[in-house]
């Protein structure tokens, strides 16, 4: 048995605790601004992720500091979810870094309160370089006709299974157009072969997708619908997620997806999923998070497209985070600077590989592409499979209440997981949520 | 107005011009040495809690200026919010179970306590350590780690045949796992529950074990009673309390007042409509109205307190 230990999440969480404890205090001391340290031009910068991007991304910024002797960049790191909440709080104070990563869901909120820099003067002057960018890609950090982001690299979801557990249940090995039925078969095949997880629970064949909301939104596709039909009105019903939430609920009953309260522990990490706790052979995700995966549980880990319904494929490419420049910074120009180089230098690209997923630059991408090896190669491959296999155009930039709707999706969710709501009750609360959300 | 306890009775002639500016200068000073206290109250209590009153009838999700919507946080929240009352019932289940547990423990720790003649001070320090220790957020979080999956509580109940799992992933149970973190700190009420076993004289044991009761007998007719007014004291304070728990259970749920929302208790949900959801007006409705209710308990205890509450000196 594993002794009990304090892990990352709860670290997280203590630390977004001390994040409001200033705030009651009233206290407006944030982590941003920029500073002189020693004569230098000091700059912050933020994004989250896991241990991996934050030392291919601080080796990426040592490298831009050698280069720029009179830059000093103080970089900090954290998870997702305490990470955007932390965001939001310096938004609102108008105190963001200097240099910050950004997701897609925020840059409609952050652009259109004036809490980012516009970035055209910095683009139209040569400092900001997009020329080998794909446009369409560019385009998704504008904002009411401005550049407020650039797109750190291009990805698209996937689903994360262990090659070997499918060999031993006798699964074929994932194809693109397989379909959700095929998903929840290899799953009914594996969880029979009654292996048990590190904690004494059962070894399921999947993850539960339902508290997932890029994952209902790819299955959403995949039947020719959308999350949002308008910054103001949702694109499905409360049938549609009745539906999702029932076909989950289904196979959780069965005993095919991860138990309740192993789906209950899904933070932003890996390590928190059950697959990534050796509960579940698949798990659904982002192509950069899955270089999480093999260094938990071994090389026979290997990354699949997602379901479709019926051949109809649901899954799209986007920006996996963009960067952007708080409105606040002393420093503009060095803030440019060092964007600038994240994407466009040929040995930033290198340092930091497809840890942000496929690079924007597609010389870097191509450059990198003949390097990598391992995980990183299949992500890289992944990307052009799918890419060669055809994707409807991703949907426009999410509305401003997708990133509380997102939280909620996983909360109201949970509660049909452990039996105490039932999935249209559920659905009922979530699409009445969103109506008062969206208006 | 201030006045000094050798100034005679100032109803019985009218004050001359001459006397108010007297009053007013002998009165000046006073206010200088307020000031820093009245800066306080008004600058980091009445003008927050006025803007938050304000705040409370509009849309502001700190990006934008406030949009004024009249009642709508307030009706939203009774009517259209099931996870509003939600948190409403399991805050109410809580203060329901970890008050009387967490005052049952120091009473009968108090009483323990009263006996001792050997290393008083060391028991006593002892038993109120946690309390000072309690309110952090490591202490909430080995908490967690107790009480997790494989954590030491499900190990130990394991190895004795009960399997329960870690109470913290379970909704049932994860709302008892803060009451008992809060039960466990009971040192605040417990020495003031010693100070009051100490004032009751101990005639009336005397007497009382001359009439043959036991020690049961004289707990329930003479300690209880004469301990009411002490009673009824931590019972309001640990209340108030209690209704405003927030640290334990944001660190235990690891910040979601999860799972499925059983530890999301009022003052989490606040907290998460506010700094999360970016629902500043809706947050302030609901502070607004956790203010009032928690008004509205303290004024029943009060009145039922009538019934039950014995002061000596009202020689009954």
């Amino acid at each position: 048995m594993t002794p009990p230990s304090i892990r990352r999440r709860d670290l997280l969480g203590a630390a977004a605790g001390f994040v409001f404890a200033p705030l009651l205090a009233g206290c407006a001391d944030g982590g941003g601004g920029s500073t002189a340290v020693g004569g230098k031009v000091g700059l912050t910068f933020a994004w989250w992720g896991n241990d991996d991007r934050a030392q291919r991304t601080n080796a990426a910024v040592a490298l831009f500091e050698k280069r720029h002797p009179n830059i000093s960049v103080r970089t900090s790191f954290a998870g997702y979810p305490a990470y955007v909440q932390k965001l939001a709080t310096q938004a609102a104070g108008g105190d963001l870094p200097d240099v910050a990563q950004l997701d897609y869901r925020q840059i409609s909120q952050y652009a259109g309160s004036g809490t980012l820099l516009d970035l055209g003067p910095y683009l139209s002057n040569g400092t900001l370089r997009t020329a080998d960018f794909d446009k369409g890609l560019t385009r998704t950090g504008v904002y009411g006709g401005r550049q407020y982001a650039l797109p750190m690299g291009r990805g698209t979801t996937g689903i994360v299974y262990d090659a070997a557990v499918f060999k031993k249940a006798g699964v074929a090995t994932p194809r693109p157009g397989w379909t959700w039925d095929d998903w929840a078969e290899a799953g009914r095949r594996i969880s029979a072969l009654g292996m048990k997880g590190p904690n004494g629970h059962a070894y399921t064949g999947l993850s539960d997708l339902g508290v997932n909301e890029d994952a209902f939104e790819t299955w959403l596709r995949g039947r020719g619908k959308q999350l949002y039909a308008s910054q103001h009105r949702l694109g499905f019903g409360t049938d549609d997620l009745t539906e999702f939430w029932t076909f989950t609920d289904k196979l959780r009953r069965e005993g095919v997806v991860s138990q309740a309260r192993d789906t209950a522990q899904i933070g932003g990490a890996v390590e928190d999923t059950p697959m990534g706790r050796g509960l579940a052979a698949t798990d659904f995700n982002w192509d950069a998070p899955f270089l999480g995966y093999p260094p938990l549980l071994g090389d026979s880990v290997h990354f699949a497209p997602v379901p479709t319904t019926d051949g109809k494929v649901g899954q799209y490419f986007k920006p996996t985070m963009l960067i952007g420049v708080g409105a606040g910074t002393q420093h503009p120009k060095e803030a440019a600077e060092l964007i600038d180089f994240l994407l466009n230098d040929p040995d930033a690209g290198k340092i930091l590989g497809v840890t942000r997923s496929t690079p924007p630059n597609r010389r870097i991408a191509a450059a990198i592409g003949r390097t990598l090896t391992g995980p990183e190669k299949e992500v890289y491959d992944y990307g052009r499979t799918i890419a060669a296999h055809g994707t409807d155009a991703p949907p426009m930039a999410p509305p401003r209440g997708d990133v509380v709707l997102q939280v909620s999706f996983q909360r109201d969710y949970q509660r049909v997981s452990y039996g105490m709501q039932s999935p249209r009750g559920a659905a009922e609360e979530y699409v009445a949520e969103a109506k008062r959300e969206l208006r | 107005m201030t006045t000094t306890a050798t100034r005679p009775p100032a109803t019985t002639t009218p004050e001359t011009p001459r006397e108010r500016r007297a009053h007013r200068q002998r009165s000046g000073p006073a206010y200088v040495f307020l000031s820093p206290w009245i800066l306080g109250v008004v600058l980091l209590t009445l003008a927050p809690m006025a803007v938050s009153l304000y705040l409370s009838f509009t849309d502001y999700d700190l990006f934008d200026p406030p949009k004024w919507v009249g009642l709508r946080n307030y009706s939203d929240m009774f009517t259209a919010d099931p996870r509003y009352w939600r948190s409403v019932g399991t805050t109410l289940l809580y203060v329901v179970v970890a008050v009387p547990l967490k005052l049952a423990l120091a009473l009968g720790v108090a009483l323990l306590l009263r006996g001792t003649r050997r290393a008083k001070g060391f028991y006593r320090s002892a038993f109120y350590a946690p309390s000072l220790l309690g309110a952090s957020m490591s202490i909430a979080l080995v908490w967690r780690a107790l009480y997790n999956d494989g954590g030491t509580v499900d190990e130990l109940l394991s190895s004795v045949g009960i399997h329960t799992g870690g109470w913290v992933s379970d909704p049932h149970l994860a709302v008892f796992v803060v009451a008992l973190l809060s039960a466990w700190q009971f040192g605040a009420p417990m020495v003031i529950f010693l100070a009051g076993l100490q004032q009751i004289p101990a005639d009336l044991y005397e007497a009382a074990a001359l009439d043959g009761a036991g020690p049961w007998r004289r707990f329930v007719s003479v300690t209880l009673p004469m301990l009411s007014p002490v009673v009824f004291f931590n019972l309001v304070l640990e209340t108030i309390q209690s209704f405003q728990v927030f640290t334990p259970a944001y660190a235990i749920s690891g910040g979601n007042g999860g799972p499925a929302d059983s530890t999301e208790f009022y003052t989490l949900y606040l907290y998460e409509r506010g700094f999360s959801a970016s629902h500043m007006g809706y947050a302030s409705a609901m502070a607004w109205v956790l203010l009032l209710a928690i008004g509205a308990v303290t004024l029943i205890l009060f009145r039922t307190s009538r019934s039950w509450v014995f002061y000596a000196n009202e020689g009954a």
